[in-house]
């Protein structure tokens, strides 16, 4: 199926932007969070775009399942710290996390 | 045509939503909105095993795992007041991010599209890709699985000697 790279690069700008902005903004973790799940999204919609651009879904199919696979050991960590510094602190606010300067 | 507009015109509402929504439970649903956006977005560029991989880690297990962890941390939720300025002005940022992006970014792509090498070789199949091609990568992603495992098991390690705190710490 061939469709429109550049317009396909468009959106991604957008839904990177929005990422982007979600975490540059949000004091709250869990919303870094998400943030970054939308910044990951429009990683992978690129490549797989790329991949359609040049005929190599397949191998671009792989890589897709890597990066799903560290996305979530990132979000699974991530937060179980979250949950685990609530549980010692009370906040999820970042702008308390002062107790965590070196 | 008209399909993939949709389907990218879902996308990028479900990530506004979740940008502004003020509860983070509606967050995580409009991710999991997202995913299956993405997902549907695979299957018709012919990625099919990346879609199901997609739809069942990314829309399923993550979001629960959000979920949980929102409600585990609920109680903070509405004593944390966020500059709630910062996000009344993000539509308005969109749109303009929009309009510069619609005037310079196809463009450029379009460019930039010149230089790319297409395969015209029948491509292999997926299996000797994972296995044969970048069978290292295996050994790289059981590394992380393991090490993740580790981490949340360290993370909510219990101490049966201490009893202040709960044993928790």
């Amino acid at each position: 199926m061939n469709i429109n790279f550049p317009l396909d690069w468009f959106f991604i700008s957008i839904l990177f932007f929005t990422g982007a902005y979600c975490m540059i903004v949000s004091r709250n973790i869990i919303k870094l969070l998400i943030g970054f799940e939308i910044i990951s999204k429009s990683s992978l919609i690129a490549i797989i775009t790329a991949a359609q651009a040049t005929n190599n879904i397949n191998l671009a199919q792989n890589i897709i399942m890597v990066m799903i696979l560290i996305e979530v050991i990132v979000v699974g960590s991530g937060l179980a710290l979250i949950v685990k510094y609530y549980r010692l602190n009370q906040s999820v606010d970042i702008l308390k996390m002062i107790n965590l300067k070196g | 045509m008209v399909l993939y507009l949709l389907i990218y015109f879902i996308i990028i509402l479900s990530a506004t939503i979740s940008v502004i929504a003020k509860k983070l439970i509606n967050s995580a649903i409009m991710l999991a909105v997202l995913s299956i956006g993405v997902s549907i977005l695979l299957f018709i560029y012919g990625a099919v095993w990346a879609a199901v991989f997609e739809l069942s880690v990314c829309a399923g297990l993550i979001t629960v795992l959000f979920i949980s962890a929102v409600s585990l941390v609920k109680n903070d939720e509405e004593s944390l007041s966020e500059n709630r300025v910062k996000y009344i002005v993000f539509p308005f940022i969109l749109i303009a991010i929009i309009i510069i992006s619609s005037i310079f970014v196809p463009e450029y792509f379009l460019e930039l599209q010149k230089f790319s090498t297409y395969n015209t070789e029948k491509e292999k199949p997926i299996g000797e890709f994972i296995w044969i091609y970048r069978g290292v990568d295996i050994i790289g992603q059981l590394t992380l699985l393991a090490s993740s495992v580790f981490i949340i098991k360290h993370i909510f390690f219990k101490n049966k000697n201490i009893k202040e705190n709960g044993g928790d710490i």
